[in-house]
C-alpha cells in the first residue's frame, strides 16, 4: 500500500464520512476539546492551577462556594453580587523625598457597580527586604481612608498579602469616626464587616442595611523605599466577591472553570491512549487466534472469556483501593479489560479472511506467517477497529471517573472525576452548589458523546456487514 | 441434547469462577495476609486479657502458642503457593472471614452476613430497574420503529448516544439536588424514613425511597433498550408475514404488538437479562450516591474505611453473580435458539 493509495482511500472515506451528520458533530466536538486542551493555559484565569490544584495558599484569595458571575444576569436575582476579579493594571507615581528616600505609589482603579459589597479585597505584591507599606482607599464620594500602615519584613520570594476584611477593621472604624462620631460609637469592632462599610454610603443605615456606594474606587499601595535592597514587584489587588468566574468556585476556593479545562487533557489522554492500546492488542490477538487456530485459538479464547466475564468496575475499585495505582498503571489495568472489545469481531472476520484466495496465494508464494498477518490481514481489519475503539472510549472515561469519584484517583493530576469526588464529599449536593456539580459531569457526558457520535458514524461506514444494507 | 448443553455451560462457568477466585487470591495475597495477621493479633490480645493472673513467662508462652495455633489454622505459615490455595478454597466456600471495621446491623462482623444483608436490596433496585427499562424501552422502541426517521426515532438514536457516556451517578447527583433539595419531593437517600412506619405505610415508604434512584437509572438506561428494540423490530417489519398480516387488513396496532413483537420478543428478553447483569456491576456507584444500602454502597463504605476483607468479599460475590448471569444467559439463549446448542465453537 503506497501513500497515494492510502490518500485516495482516505478521500473516499472522507466523502462518506461528511454525509453522516452525527459524525461531523462528534468530530467538531472532539476538535474543540483538543483545541481547548492545548490552549487551555491561555484561556483559564489561573494558569498555574495544574501544579497548585491541592495548594490551599494558591487559592486563598478567592471567594469560597461562589456561583458563576453570569448568575447576576438572571432575571430573578434581585441583588447583584460583586464579581470577583484580579486587578493587575495600576498607575505608578514616584515621589523622591529630600533625604534620598523614595516613596512609590501604585494606584489601582476599581469600578464598583454591584448591590452587594465585595467579601474581601486583598492587596498582594512580591518583594524582599524591610519596607514600610501603606494602603489607602479613595471613594467615589470624595472621602478616603487609610487602611493599613505597617513595616513589612519579607524574605526573598515572599508574597506580601494584606486582606482588608481581616487586617483593617480598626482602621475602618477610625475612618467612620473621622466623619461621624455618633455612627462610629454604635459600631462593634468585632461584628462589623469593614469591606461593607467601605463600599456603602455613610449614613444611619451603615450598621444594619447599608446602601451601596457605586462608582470608581482607587486603592493605593504606597511603599517607602529606604534602601536599595528592597524591591516590590507585581503588585495586584484581588477583589473577592459573591460571584466568580465562568463556573464559580468550590468550597476550597478553587476556580471550577480552570479545573474543568485542565481536566480535558486527562480525559483525552486516558480515552485515546487506552483505546489505541486496546485496539492494537485486541486486533493482533484476534487475528493470531483466528489464523493459527488450534491450541493458540483455544488459549486466547479462554483468556478472552476470562477477562470478559470478570466484573470490571468492582475489580477496578478493589485494585485501586488496595494498590493505589498512578494514572498510568490505571490505564494499563483498564487496557487489560478493554482489549476484549475489538477481539471478538476481529476474530470472526479474520476467520473468514484466512480462507480468502489472496491469503492462500501469498502463502503459496512463501510469505511468512508474520508477513501474512501484519501485511495482509491486520490492515483490512484496522479501519473497522477504529470504530470499535471510538465506541469504547466513553466507557473508559466513565470508569476512570467512577474510580476517581470514590477518591481512588491519582492525586497528582486533576480529572473531572476527582472534581466530582470533592463536590460529593464536601456537600455540593446538599448545599445545592450546582455550578460545582454540573460542569465536570457535563464534560464527561459531552466527551463520551463526541466519541459515540464519531464511533457510530465510523461503524456505519466501515462495518463490512452494515455496508451492504 | 439441551441438557448436556446446559450442564456443559454450568461446569464451564464454575471452572471459570474458580480460576477467577484463584487469581484474586494470588493478586491480593499480601494485603489479605497483612489484614489477617493484624486481626489474629487483636483476637489473641483480647483472649489473653482473661489470663491476667498468670506470671509473665507463662503468659508469654500461652500467647505465643495461641498465635501459632491461629496462624496454623489460617495457613499463614505455609509456603506461598499453599497460602494462596487455602485462601481461594476459603473464598469458594463463602468463608470470607471477618470485617475489620464494618458491622452488620446486628453487630455481626462476618463479611458474608454483611454481604447477604445488602444483596437483596441491590437485587430489588436493579430488577425493578430492568423491568421498567424493558417495558418502557420496548414501548418506545416499537413506536420509533413504526415511523423510521420520524421524530421519536431520531430522538431515540440521539438520546442513546448522548446517554452513552453519561455517568449514571452524576445524573443521580443532579436528581438529588433537584428533587430532594430544590423541589423536595423525594428523600435524598436511604432505605426508610426515620422513624420507620409500619404496615402498608412501610411499603409505601420503601417505594418512595426507591423511586429516585430508580428514576435515575431508568432515564439513562431506557434509550439503549429502545434503540435495540427499534432495530430488531425494524428488521422484523420487513418480513413477509408482516406484509401478509397487513394485507389481511389487520390493524397496524395489532400487527405491531401481536405479530412483530411476538417474534422479536426472544431477542429482546435476552437483551433484558444481559442488561440486568451488566447493570448490577456497572451501576454500583449509583447506590453509593443515593445511600441505598446494597452491594454498591458497601463498596463506598469499604473504600472509605479501607476494610479489605469486605472489599474482597464483595468482589467475589459480584464475580459469582456476574458468572451466574452469563451462564443463565447462555442457557436462555440455547433454549430460544436451537442452533446455538448444536454449534461447536463458542
Amino acid at each position: 500500500m503506497n501513500t497515494r493509495d492510502s490518500l485516495e482511500r482516505f478521500r473516499e472515506f472522507w466523502t462518506e464520512f461528511v454525509q453522516v451528520k452525527s459524525g461531523l458533530v462528534g468530530l467538531a466536538l472532539l476538535l474543540s476539546f483538543l483545541l481547548l486542551s492545548i490552549i487551555g493555559p491561555l484561556v483559564v484565569p489561573f494558569p498555574d492551577a495544574l501544579s497548585h490544584w491541592h495548594d490551599i495558599n494558591y487559592w486563598q484569595d478567592n471567594p469560597d462556594a461562589a456561583p458563576p458571575a453570569w448568575t447576576n444576569l438572571l432575571p430573578w436575582v434581585g441583588k447583584k453580587g460583586c464579581v470577583s476579579r484580579l486587578i493587575t493594571s495600576y498607575k505608578t507615581e514616584k515621589v523622591e523625598e529630600d533625604n534620598g528616600v523614595v516613596l512609590m505609589k501604585y494606584s489601582f482603579a476599581y469600578d464598583y457597580r454591584w448591590d452587594k459589597a465585595p467579601r474581601d479585597i486583598v492587596v498582594r505584591f512580591q518583594g524582599s527586604g524591610q519596607v514600610p507599606v501603606m494602603i489607602s482607599i479613595a471613594r467615589p464620594d470624595g472621602l478616603s481612608a487609610e487602611l493599613y500602615r505597617e513595616q513589612l519584613d519579607l524574605a526573598e520570594g515572599d508574597v506580601g498579602r494584606v486582606s482588608v476584611a481581616r487586617n483593617c477593621g480598626q482602621q475602618v472604624i477610625e475612618f467612620v469616626r473621622s466623619r461621624n462620631e455618633d455612627l462610629a460609637a454604635n459600631l462593634n469592632p468585632d461584628l462589623i464587616k469593614p469591606i461593607r462599610i467601605l463600599f456603602s454610603k455613610l449614613d444611619a443605615n451603615i450598621e444594619n442595611d447599608p446602601e451601596p456606594l457605586k462608582g470608581t474606587y482607587t486603592v493605593t499601595l504606597s511603599a517607602l523605599i529606604l534602601t536599595d535592597q528592597f524591591r516590590l514587584e507585581k503588585p495586584a489587588i484581588q477583589v473577592s466577591g459573591d460571584v466568580s468566574g465562568l463556573m464559580g468556585t468550590d468550597v476550597s476556593k478553587r476556580d471550577v472553570f480552570t479545573g474543568v479545562v485542565i481536566g480535558i487533557r486527562w480525559a483525552l489522554i486516558i480515552g485515546i491512549l487506552t483505546s489505541i492500546l486496546t485496539v492494537l492488542v485486541g486486533v493482533v490477538l484476534g487475528v493470531v487466534a483466528a489464523y493459527f487456530g488450534g491450541a493458540t485459538d483455544w488459549v486466547l479464547n479462554r483468556l478472552y472469556e476470562f477477562v470478559y466475564l470478570m466484573p470490571v468496575l468492582p475489580f477496578l475499585i478493589v485494585i485501586s483501593a488496595i494498590f493505589k495505582p498512578t494514572i498510568w498503571t490505571l490505564i494499563g489495568i483498564i487496557c487489560v479489560f478493554f482489549w476484549t472489545g475489538p477481539y471478538k469481531p476481529v476474530y470472526s472476520m479474520a476467520l473468514q479472511i484466512r480462507e480468502e484466495t489472496f491469503v492462500e496465494a501469498s502463502r503459496a508464494l512463501g510469505a511468512s506467517r508474520r508477513r501474512i498477518i501484519f501485511r495482509h490481514i491486520v490492515p483490512i481489519l484496522l479501519p473497522y477497529s477504529f470504530a470499535v475503539m471510538a465506541l469504547s472510549i466513553p466507557g473508559v472515561i466513565v470508569y476512570e471517573a467512577s474510580v476517581s469519584l470514590l477518591g481512588l484517583g491519582d492525586s497528582s493530576i486533576v480529572t473531572w472525576g476527582q472534581i466530582l469526588h470533592d463536590a460529593l464529599t464536601q456537600g455540593a449536593v446538599i448545599n445545592n452548589l450546582w455550578w460545582w456539580v454540573i460542569p465536570p459531569g457535563l464534560m464527561i457526558a459531552l466527551m463520551g458523546m463526541s466519541f459515540a457520535f464519531i464511533g457510530t458514524a465510523l461503524d456505519k461506514i466501515l462495518h463490512p456487514k452494515l455496508r451492504t444494507r | 441434547m439441551y441438557r448436556t448443553y446446559v450442564l456443559k455451560r454450568i461446569v464451564y462457568g464454575t471452572l471459570m469462577y474458580i480460576v477467577m477466585v484463584f487469581t484474586y487470591s494470588a493478586l491480593f495475597n499480601s494485603v489479605a495476609e497483612q489484614t489477617m495477621r493484624s486481626q489474629i493479633g487483636e483476637e489473641v490480645a483480647q483472649e489473653m486479657s482473661r489470663y491476667k493472673n498468670l506470671d509473665k513467662d507463662q503468659f508469654q508462652t500461652l500467647m505465643q502458642k495461641r498465635l501459632a495455633d491461629k496462624r496454623q489454622k489460617y495457613h499463614l505459615d505455609d509456603p506461598l503457593g499453599a497460602r494462596i490455595f487455602w485462601r481461594a478454597v476459603n473464598t469458594l466456600g463463602f468463608n470470607y472471614g471477618n470485617a475489620t471495621i464494618i458491622k452488620a446491623p446486628n453487630g455481626d462482623k462476618s463479611v458474608l452476613v454483611i454481604i447477604l444483608e445488602a444483596l437483596p436490596r441491590t437485587i430489588v433496585l436493579f430488577s425493578s430497574e430492568v423491568v421498567l427499562i424493558t417495558v418502557f424501552g420496548v414501548w418506545i422502541g416499537l413506536y420509533a420503529a413504526r415511523k423510521p426517521n420520524g421524530f421519536l426515532d431520531r430522538a431515540t438514536s440521539a438520546l442513546t448516544m448522548i446517554t452513552n457516556g453519561m455517568p449514571s451517578w452524576w445524573l443521580g447527583m443532579l436528581m438529588i439536588m433537584f428533587f430532594s433539595y430544590a423541589v423536595p419531593i423525594f428523600p435524598s437517600g436511604g432505605l426508610h424514613s426515620n422513624p420507620t412506619p409500619t404496615g402498608l405505610a412501610n411499603v409505601a415508604d420503601f417505594l418512595w425511597h426507591l423511586s429516585l434512584p430508580l428514576l435515575t437509572l431508568v432515564i439513562l438506561g431506557v434509550w439503549g433498550t429502545a434503540y435495540l428494540t427499534r432495530n430488531i423490530v425494524l428488521t422484523n417489519l420487513q418480513e413477509d408475514y408482516v406484509m401478509a398480516a397487513r394485507a389481511r387488513g389487520i390493524p397496524e396496532r395489532r400487527v405491531l404488538f401481536g405479530h412483530t413483537l411476538r417474534s422479536a420478543m426472544p431477542a429482546i428478553v435476552t437483551m433484558a437479562v444481559l442488561s440486568l447483569f451488566s447493570s448490577i456491576a456497572g451501576n454500583i456507584i449509583v447506590e453509593g450516591i443515593f445511600g441505598w444500602p446494597g452491594i454498591g454502597n458497601l463498596y463506598f463504605v469499604a473504600v472509605e474505611q479501607n476494610d479489605v476483607p469486605v472489599l474482597m468479599g464483595t468482589l467475589s460475590i459480584e464475580t459469582l453473580v456476574n458468572m451466574l448471569g452469563f451462564v443463565l444467559l447462555d442457557v436462555i439463549y440455547g433454549f430460544l435458539d436451537p442452533r446455538i446448542k448444536v454449534g461447536g465453537k463458542a
